[in-house]
């Protein structure tokens, strides 16, 4: 064997490699240790809860003069104080919500 | 060819049966289809730490079971299997002390080679330990594990280019170091 050819080299190292490890008990410890599988959630709660949430949100605000302020700022294309509130407030809530979503995936 | 395409499908099937009905028994046939390889790359790729790669091997299965909805058939189940066993492999190589002890037997490595070279084998697995931990990784995965380049491309995250010139890169190196066996072709008979 002339380990200087590209075949002799492949035949070389598939034939220093010990192939597949036999059993003895591994996957019945494997099955042992499987927790069951959580079951996908169904998507229409989620889409319940923000419809709902939405309505809620918009009811309870619209009474707040803030909000109309901020809301009457933003048609006529005025950055008002009102305005920058609001908004930078909506940010802050969707940031919020992204890095929860992002710390539930990382522990699924 | 056909042999492979067939084990694809039994895969596939299984893993449907998985999901399907939450059945553990086709999970557990998926695991004794593929646990022999799957501990055979770990144990390569932490050079022969036994208890370590089989640690490893239940975390890959564990991952596979929980992670089985996301399996798509583009790739074949055994390739996928390796894929999350080299990530478990990368994470704990950075986080656990194995790289240490590792980095350790690499320094002993280094001591200078027998003049006379013994035996091929021992010449092989010597120089193999000197490649980069890519081009070690590469060959594992194209050459010994029998994938393609693109499957092993797929396990390493790697790009099909850089998976390629790695695989040239190692043989070459290793033909290099090998040179003193050329003079011994004819000689060295491997059963």
């Amino acid at each position: 064997m002339n380990p200087g050819h590209d075949d002799d080299l492949d035949a070389l190292l598939r034939q220093s490699f010990d192939g597949p490890t036999a059993d003895g008990g591994f996957s019945e410890s494997v099955m042992r240790r499987l927790p069951p599988r959580r079951r996908r959630p169904s998507l229409w709660p989620l889409a319940a809860g923000i419809l709902v949430g939405t309505v809620l949100c918009a009811l309870s605000l619209s009474g707040s003069s803030l909000w109309n302020a901020a809301w009457r700022g933003w048609r006529v294309g005025d950055g008002s104080g009102a305005t920058l509130i609001v908004l930078s407030t909506m940010a802050a809530m969707s940031l919020l919500a992204l890095a929860w979503t992002l710390a539930e995936a990382d522990d699924h | 060819m056909a042999d492979s395409a067939e084990q694809a499908r039994i895969d596939q099937s299984l893993v449907a049966r998985a999901l399907r009905g939450d059945d553990r028994g086709a999970f557990e046939q998926l695991v004794r289809r593929h646990q022999g390889m799957v501990r055979a790359q770990l144990r390569r790729l932490l050079h022969g730490d036994v208890a370590a790669a089989d640690d490893l091997a239940q975390e890959t299965f564990l991952l596979a079971w929980r992670k089985l909805d996301q399996f798509r058939s583009d790739a074949r189940f055994s390739t996928w299997l390796h894929r999350i066993a080299y990530s478990c492999f990368l994470q704990a190589s950075r986080t656990s002390s194995w790289a240490a002890r590792h980095a350790q037997d690499d320094a002993m490595e280094q001591l200078p080679a027998p003049a006379q070279a013994m035996d091929l084998h021992l010449d092989l697995a010597r120089a193999m330990r000197h490649l980069s931990a890519a081009e070690q990784a590469v060959l594992l995965h194209c050459v010994q594990l029998g994938l393609s380049h693109e499957e092993a491309a797929y396990v390493l995250a790697m790009p099909l280019g850089t998976v390629k010139t790695h695989a040239t890169r190692g043989k070459a190196k290793l033909k290099t170091w090998l040179a003193a066996w050329h003079g011994a072709a004819g000689e060295e008979r491997i059963p």
